[in-house]
C-alpha cells in the first residue's frame, strides 16, 4: 500500500509552515540577547521603531498592555531581568519585509550587565554534588531510588567495575525549520503553525500569553519533520504577540541558523556505573547521572527520573541505587529529541554492559541472555514486566553475528546493542468516524509529521478493524476549535493511540448498525461495488438502507478516546524525586558491523541488522521506513553529530558543514526483522515504533569499534579524533 | 538596483519585474511566482532541498541569482513530471516509500531526475550516490531513495 501523501509530496503540492503567507502580512524577527548570562539593564526599542517598514516593536515593557495580567509570570515571553542563555528572544519586531525587520531587529539596544555563564556541569561539579544536592547551586532536580544493601553486596563481589560515560547534545535538524503565521482579531488569537500537537501548542502558548485556551486556535500544516522539536510552543507566542501588537497577520519563520543557535534539545550528560558481579552475573549497580539541563527543563524530574532508569538496563539487577542531577546551564533548553536522551544512556549502559562481559571472557549476547527481563520479571521499581520481545530479538541477533563473523573479513568489528523503550506512553486521544455509503472518515487532530502514523497508520488500523480496503478510508484533520482532543504526535504512541479511539468508535459504530438493522448477530462492514454493505448472520443489507438522508451525505457519526494506563512502581524504593512506571515494555536489539581505519581513526559502518519488537507490524513497509530512519540518525548521534559551545556560551558550530548529518553515501546496508508477538496495548497488539530504531544505534557501533580495536570510547560521538586518541592509549 | 528578468520556468515565460540584482532564485520562485513546490531549507547550499534543473543541470536555488539564469530553461518539481524520466523518478519515490515527511523530496526527485540524465546509464551506483550526497532526508534513512533510484535504473533495488 503506497502511503495516500505520497503523490502530493511527490510533486511538491504539500504545504509546510514555511509556504504560509496570507495578503497583508508583516514578517517578525526575534532580537536574541547578545550574552549568556547577566542582568538586563534596558532594552530600547526606539531606533528600531523609527526604521523603514517598521509597524511594531515589542519587549518585556510591552507585555503588560498586551497580554492579561502581562503574561505568565514564570514563563514570559521576554525575560526582564535576567538573560538565561546566547540568542534567548528579549524582543521581537514586525515589518512589512523580511529584510526590513531584520534590519530593524539590529538596531533593537540590548544593554545587559554580564555574567559569567556557566556552559560545562563539570566545570561546576568536577566532583559529584553532594546529597545536599537540591540546594547545590544550579540543580534544578535530584532524583534518588534504591533497593537493597548495595555495601554489602559491592563488599561480596568478585569484582567491581566502574566506567564513567559522557554524551554530548545533538539537533534535531528536521529539514523544514520551524515557521507561523498569528493573527488576533475581536479576541480570537489564531495561528497556523507546523507541530507536532496543536492542542499541546494551544495548551502551552495559552499559558505562557495568560489567555485561556479556549481563546486560542491551533492549525496545522504539513509538517517537515519533527522529532520532538516541533512538540510545543515555541514561535507562536512570538507571532501571537506582534499580531495582538500591530493588529496584522504576522509570520515568523526561523532560517537554519536560528534553528542550530535555539534548538531545544538533547545536551550532555556524565553517566557513572559501578557493578559488582559474582559468578558471572551482576549482583548489584550504583548508577549516576549528571544531566545539562540548560536554560530550564518542562517536566526536569521526569527527564531525570524517566531516563535514569534505562541505566540500569532491562536487566535483573537486585541491588541498586539510582542518582540523577538535572543541572542548569547557560544553554538553550533541554527538549526531547526523539527517543528522549535515550540514544545516551544506552550507548553508556550497553557499552558498560560489554566491558562487564569482556572482562568476565563471555560472549556479550549471551551475557546479556543471562540477565535481561523476561515476562512476569519485575523491573528495579518492582513494576511486573509486560510481554517483551527483548530474548527472541537477541536471540534472532546471535544467527546474524554468526553468519557475519564466518562471511565478513577479518579484521570487521561487530557490536550488539539492546534498546528499551517504554512506548505507547498513557498519553490519550480522540478521533470521530464518520460513515457514509462509499467512505470511512476518520477526523482527528493530527498533521502527518512524516513517520505516516496517521496517513498510514490510522488507515491500517481502520481497515483491519472494519475489514474493508484502504481506498474506502480517509483521514482528515481540523484546527483546535473543531478538532476531536489529541494529546500529540510523539512517544511513539500516535498510531497506537488514536487506533485504539478508532476501535472504539468502531465499536459503537456497529452496535448502532447492528440494532438499526434488527441483526441478532454482531455485524460487519463490507465493502460493495454500490457502498458498504451491513452484514451480520444471514442479513445482508446496504448501508444506505440503515441511514437517514443526512446521514447518507453527512455520514453516522460515533466518538472513541483511548486513555491509556501504565503498571504500577513501588514508591517505598524512591528516596526522591519523581520515578515513572512504564507502558509497553519495547525491545530493540541491533548489530553493527564495523571498519576502522587504525591511522585515522575513522569508523565506516558496512552492515547493519535491526531486530524490533513490535507487537503486531501494522504495514510492513511503514515499520520498515521508522527502523531505516532511525538508524539513519543514530548513525549520525554515534559517529559525527555534536553540538559545541564555546566559553562565552556562543554554540560553535551552528550549520551543517560543521555539525555533520548523515548522507546518502553513508548508509550500510541494513536488514530489518520485526519481531511479532509479544503483544503491546496498541490495536491487535502493536507496540510504538517510532523512537524505538534509534536507540540502540550508538550503543551498537561503540561496541563494534571495541569489537575491532580492543579500546573503548567513553563519551559520544565516536568521532576520528576520539577513536584515534582511544587508540595511541594502546 | 532592480530591473526585469524574462524567466522560463516548466517550459513556460515567466517575465518578472523590478527584481533585486542580489534575489535568489529560491525566492522569486517561491514568493514571487508562487511555486511553492521548491522548498527552502538552509539557504546555505548545505541540504539541497531547493534544487531545481537550470538547463538541466541541477541547480541549488538558494544559491543562484535569479539575473544570472535569463532565458535558462529552468525545471522545477511541478514541471519535472513534463519528461519521462522525471516522472518515473516521481513515481518510483512513491512505490518505493522514498519519502516520509516529504521537505527533501522534491529537491531529491529534482536532484536524482538530473543526475541520472547527466550520468547516463553506465553511471556506477557508487557515483550516483556521491552525486546525491548534497541532498540530505533527515527521515527515510535513504535507503529507500536507493530503492528507488535503482528501481528508476531498471536494476535490482
Amino acid at each position: 500500500m503506497i502511503r495516500s501523501d505520497a503523490a502530493l509530496k511527490s510533486r511538491g503540492g504539500a504545504s509546510y509552515g514555511l509556504d504560509l503567507e496570507t495578503p497583508g502580512m508583516l514578517h517578525g524577527v526575534l532580537v536574541p540577547a547578545p550574552v549568556a548570562s547577566g542582568t538586563i539593564r534596558s532594552v530600547d526599542l526606539s531606533a528600531a521603531r523609527r526604521a523603514p517598514g517598521v509597524v511594531v516593536a515589542v519587549g518585556a515593557g510591552e507585555l503588560a498592555a498586551l497580554l492579561p495580567h502581562g503574561g505568565d509570570r514564570d514563563r514570559p515571553v521576554f525575560p526582564s531581568t535576567q538573560v538565561l542563555y546566547r540568542n534567548q528572544p528579549v524582543a521581537a519586531v514586525a515589518a512589512t519585509t523580511l529584510a526590513e525587520a531584520r534590519a530593524a531587529a539590529r538596531l533593537v539596544r540590548v544593554d545587559v550587565a554580564p555574567a559569567a555563564p556557566l556552559l560545562d556541569i563539570e566545570d561546576r561539579y568536577p566532583e559529584w554534588p553532594t546529597d545536599l544536592a537540591t540546594n547545590a547551586p544550579g540543580v534544578v532536580a535530584h532524583v534518588l531510588a534504591r533497593h537493597g544493601d548495595l555495601d554489602r553486596a559491592f563488599r561480596s563481589a568478585e569484582f567491581v567495575h566502574r566506567e564513567t560515560y559522557r554524551t554530548n547534545g545533538v539537533q534535531h535538524v528536521a529539514l523544514e525549520p520551524h515557521a507561523c503565521l498569528a493573527e488576533v482579531t475581536d479576541g480570537t488569537w489564531r495561528v497556523r503553525t507546523t507541530t507536532q500537537t496543536p492542542f499541546g501548542v494551544r495548551e502551552d502558548a495559552a499559558e505562557i500569553l495568560g489567555i485561556p485556551p479556549e481563546s486560542l486556535v491551533v492549525e496545522g500544516t504539513w509538517v517537515g519533520g519533527g522529532f520532538g522539536s516541533k512538540g510545543a510552543a515555541f514561535l507562536e507566542p512570538f507571532a501571537l504577540v506582534l499580531a495582538a501588537a500591530s493588529g496584522r497577520p504576522v509570520r515568523v519563520a526561523f532560517g537554519y541558523r536560528d534553528e542550530f543557535l535555539q534548538d531545544r534539545t538533547t545536551l550532555p550528560a556524565v553517566l557513572r556505573f559501578e557493578t559488582a558481579v559474582a559468578k558471572g552475573v551482576i549482583t548489584a549497580r550504583r548508577v549516576r547521572m549528571m544531566l545539562d539541563t540548560g536554560a530550564s527543563l518542562p517536566g526536569r524530574d521526569f527527564a531525570t527520573g524517566y531516563a535514569i532508569g534505562f541505566l540500569l538496563g532491562p536487566y535483573r539487577i537486585p541491588v541498586f541505587e539510582m542518582e540523577g542531577y538535572a543541572i542548569r546551564t547557560n544553554k538553550p533548553p533541554f527538549g526531547p529529541h526523539r527517543a528522549p536522551f535515550a540514544p545516551q544512556c544506552v550507548f553508556a549502559v550497553e557499552s558498560h554492559t560489554d566491558s562487564l562481559a569482556r572482562r568476565l571472557g563471555v560472549d556479550p549476547v549471551e551475557f546479556r541472555l543471562r540477565h535481561v527481563w523476561r515476562e512476569g520479571d519485575r523491573t528495579a521499581l518492582h513494576q511486573e514486566v509486560g510481554p517483551f520481545g527483548a530474548t527472541a530479538a537477541l536471540e534472532r541477533a546471535q544467527g546474524t553475528i554468526a553468519d557475519w563473523r564466518r562471511t565478513l573479513p577479518a579484521g570487521t568489528g561487530i557490536g550488539v546493542g539492546l534498546g528499551f523503550w517504554s512506548t505507547s506512553t498513557g498519553a490519550g486521544g480522540e478521533v470521530r468516524l464518520r460513515l457514509t455509503p462509499a467512505e470511512l472518515v476518520i477526523e482527528q487532530a493530527e498533521h502527518e509529521i512524516g513517520s505516516g502514523s496517521i496517513v498510514r497508520g490510522l488507515v491500517a488500523v481502520a481497515e483491519r478493524y472494519f475489514g474493508i480496503p484502504a481506498d474506502r478510508i480517509r483521514v482528515t484533520n481540523s484546527p483546535t476549535s473543531t478538532a476531536p482532543f489529541d494529546s500529540g504526535v510523539f512517544g511513539s504512541r500516535t498510531a497506537g493511540a488514536l487506533g485504539r479511539a478508532i476501535e472504539a468508535a468502531g465499536d459503537r459504530l456497529l452496535t448502532e448498525l447492528r440494532s438499526r438493522s434488527g441483526a441478532t448477530d454482531p455485524v460487519r462492514l463490507e465493502s460493495g461495488p454500490g457502498g458498504f454493505l451491513v452484514v451480520g448472520g444471514s442479513s445482508r443489507r446496504p448501508l444506505a438502507d440503515l441511514l437517514t438522508v443526512e446521514e447518507r451525505r453527512d455520514g453516522l457519526v460515533a466518538e472513541g478516546r483511548h486513555y491509556g494506563r501504565s503498571g504500577a512502581i513501588d514508591t517505598s524504593r524512591v528516596v526522591e524525586g519523581s520515578f515513572y512506571p512504564y507502558t509497553d515494555f519495547t525491545a530493540a536489539v541491533q548489530v553493527a558491523a564495523v571498519r576502522v581505519d587504525r591511522e585515522t581513526g575513522s569508523v565506516k559502518v558496512i552492515r547493519y541488522a535491526a531486530f524490533h519488537d513490535v507487537g503486531t507490524s501494522l504495514d510492513p513497509r511503514m515499520v520498515r521506513g521508522q527502523v531505516e530512519g532511525g538508524v539513519a540518525m543514530g548513525l549520525g548521534t554515534a559517529l559525527t553529530e555534536e553540538t559545541l559551545w564555546g566559553a562565552d556560551g556562543r554554540m560553535l558550530n551552528p550549520g551543517l558543514l560543521d555539525y555533520r548529518v548523515p548522507t546518502i553515501a553513508e548508509i550500510p546496508p541494513t536488514e530489518v526483522v520485526a519481531i511479532e508477538g509479544f503483544l503491546g496495548a496498541g490495536p491487535f497488539g502493536a507496540k510504538g515504533l517510532g523512537e524505538p530504531p534509534i536507540i540502540p544505534v550508538p550503543a551498537a557501533v561503540a561496541n563494534a569499534v571495541t569489537d575491532a580495536t580492543g579500546v573503548r570510547v567513553t563519551e559520544l560521538p565516536l568521532t576520528p579524533e576520539r577513536v584515534a586518541r582511544a587508540l595511541m592509549l594502546l | 538596483m532592480t530591473g526585469p528578468v524574462a524567466l522560463v520556468v516548466n517550459g513556460v515565460p515567466a517575465p518578472a519585474t523590478d527584481v533585486p540584482d542580489d534575489e535568489r532564485l529560491l525566492d522569486t520562485l517561491r514568493w514571487r511566482l508562487g511555486r511553492k513546490g521548491t522548498k527552502e531549507g538552509c539557504r546555505t547550499g548545505d541540504c539541497g532541498a531547493c534544487t531545481v534543473l537550470v538547463d538541466g543541470e541541477t541547480t541549488l536555488s538558494c544559491l543562484t541569482l535569479t539575473h544570472e539564469v535569463a532565458g535558462a530553461a529552468i525545471t522545477t518539481i511541478e514541471g519535472i513530471a513534463d519528461d519521462g524520466l522525471g516522472r518515473r523518478v516521481q513515481s518510483a519515490f512513491a512505490e518505493e516509500d522514498a519519502l516520509q515527511c516529504g521537505y527533501c523530496t522534491p529537491g531529491f526527485i529534482v536532484a536524482v531526475t538530473g543526475v541520472l540524465a547527466e550520468l547516463g546509464p553506465n553511471a556506477t551506483r557508487e557515483s550516483i550516490l556521491d552525486a546525491l550526497q548534497g541532498n540530505l532526508c533527515r527521515c527515510t534513512g535513504y535507503l529507500a531513495i536507493q530503492r528507488a533510484v535503482e528501481r528508476v535504473r531498471g536494476g535490482t533495488p
